[in-house]
């Protein structure tokens, strides 16, 4: 079962068939469109206060003010969405590069293994954020602050994952190839490694997201490009249709980023799908 | 095996610590980056010991820990009911499942400013926060619990005459704890991130407040003491959960492994 993915619908209690099915998502979709109709109505009669919470209509305005002109001006929507996407990409590619062989590395050894898992424990508890103080420290308030933070967070959930996925490897498996007669890189190549991608890459996944999220935030400071610094800079300007606005396309490359993984694991790991079953 | 057994042995995990602590010393002593931005653990425990009277210490431990306890257990509180109600009523959650997948992709990390704007600069912004890392997970895998639950069981306990709420309450609920708790575990490893941030974006007191205030003191020796805090403080957390809620209450599914 993926956990983060969409939830199936399956039945908590048998109920009988709807005679005529009106599909899921029509009802969430409703639901937002009522909510959307009262937020409009609650702002319209005085009931929220537009600077706080702008009203629906506005927002549309917004939009393509953000679109067009940009904020702060000449910073378009587009300039600030590269800008978060181009940082996580630089860090994610960093940090699985370095993670990838050293998790090989560490989970085929159970001695190196017994050694790096007080480490790599403990660096995994570390809250990524609370090392921008100490980063800004070392690199300053430029991009290769932000690069590094979004590195080490990925970094560690990744190596977990590799170590993970490494020693998880049947043995079973190992020992048929041997007694077939596979050789050293042969096992390598042709059982280990395929049979460890799918909890590899479920890793990577959470790292990514995790990657979003630490960026988001670590934009906030010392920099005007970026998702975070949008809406940061909204605040400061005390403009909150613009922090809206900039957190509907924070929600939006969120779950793009989601759905790209998702695609991408159904295309390059279709075995994977049966060892999700396995691992319930 | 025996070699295996031989492996297993305390001291190579102790070994690991202490290889990492000499080779940052060495770094520091050889000055090798610049000691200045780059303190050794000797330093490093010195401040601690010296910097920080218990008092202190314990104030800011216990302001993050009181906000991190507030902000999620009003999340915990909310996502477990409304998880629980979403999956009990299915038109009930399906209706609440269209804001929720809007709302989710959003970090919590990224309401921020937009808190700022509602609550101001006081406690109720910084809780918010940690309730809406604390939510997501929590609602998003009660209501998974809730909807994967094994029919057979539903049905075993029907012929059995169980119904209603009764069923609600001593056969669904027990049998999504699991999914539950899982929920639990990573909500709070999400508050507590979240907190930092907020702590660090915007507090008087708290570690993510006496780590920021280090750096504009530049006091890197402070920063890195806090951060180990932190970090302790985390894995000290998530270890009570993970012995409480995991091994021993939920033993009859996570202990068998």
């Amino acid at each position: 079962m993926r956990s983060s993915e969409g939830i199936p619908g399956g039945a908590a209690r048998p109920t009988r068939r709807a005679r005529r099915r009106i599909p899921d998502w029509l009802y969430g979709l409703g639901t937002v469109a009522a909510l959307l109709a009262l937020w409009e109505f609650a702002s319209v009669q005085g009931w929220l206060g537009t600077h706080q919470l702008p009203p629906p209509s506005k927002l549309a305005g917004t939009f393509q003010q953000l679109l067009e002109r940009g904020f702060p001006r000449g910073l378009t929507a587009d300039v600030h969405i590269w800008a978060t996407l181009w940082r996580i990409i630089r860090g994610y590619a960093l940090a699985t590069t370095l993670a990838l062989p050293l998790g090989i590395l560490i989970g085929a050894s159970p001695l190196l293994d017994r050694a790096t898992a007080p480490v790599i424990t403990f660096a995994r508890s570390v809250a990524t954020i609370s090392l921008l103080p100490l980063a800004v420290a070392w690199f300053g308030v430029g991009e290769e602050t932000r690069i590094f933070l979004i590195t080490y967070a990925c970094f560690w959930i990744i190596l977990t994952s590799v170590v993970d996925a490494v020693k998880g490897v049947p043995a079973v498996y190992i020992r048929a190839a041997e007694t077939l007669g596979a050789s050293r890189r042969q096992i390598f190549f042709q059982v280990m490694l395929p049979a460890s991608l799918p909890r590899i890459f479920a890793g990577m996944r959470v790292a990514l997201g995790v990657a979003f999220l630490v960026i988001v935030a670590v934009e906030m400071i010392g920099t005007v490009t970026g998702l975070g610094a949008l809406i940061m800079e909204a605040r400061t300007f005390y403009r909150s249709d613009i922090a809206v606005v900039g957190m509907i396309f924070i929600a939006i490359i969120g779950f793009a980023i989601a759905k790209v993984l998702d695609i991408a694991e159904r295309l390059l790991l279709p075995w994977a799908s049966s060892l999700d079953e396995v691992q319930r | 095996m025996n070699a295996q057994r031989w492996q297993h042995g305390l001291w190579v995990s102790w070994l690991g610590v202490i290889v990492v602590l000499i080779v940052w010393q060495a770094v520091n002593s050889f000055e090798i980056v610049n000691p200045r931005i780059f303190p050794g653990p000797v330093s490093v425990l010195e401040t601690a010991l010296t910097r920080f009277p218990l008092e202190t210490l314990l104030g800011h431990i216990s302001a993050s820990l009181m906000r991190v306890a507030a902000g999620f257990a009003l999340g915990a509180g909310l996502g477990i009911t409304l998880g629980i109600l979403a999956g009990w009523y299915r038109i009930f959650g399906k209706m609440l499942w269209g804001p929720i997948e809007i709302l989710r992709p959003i970090p919590p990390l990224a309401w921020i400013p937009i808190a700022l704007i509602w609550f101001g600069l006081g406690e109720s912004s910084k809780i918010f926060i940690i309730f809406l890392g604390a939510f997501f997970p929590i609602i998003t895998n009660t209501y998974k619990g809730m909807a994967t639950i094994d029919p057979m069981l539903i049905r075993a306990a029907q012929t059995m005459g169980v119904r209603g709420l009764k069923m609600l309450a001593q056969i669904a609920i027990p049998a999504a704890l699991p999914d539950i708790a899982i929920g639990i575990r990573v909500g709070w490893s999400l508050s507590f991130g979240s907190l930092v941030a907020a702590e660090i974006l915007a507090a008087q007191e708290g570690l993510g407040y006496m780590i920021m205030y280090a750096r504009e003191l530049g006091e890197i020796n402070v920063i890195v003491y806090g951060i180990i805090l932190i970090g302790v403080l985390n894995l000290a957390t998530d270890f009570l959960i993970y012995e409480f809620l995991f091994k021993r209450r939920l033993r009859w599914h996570f202990g068998q492994r």
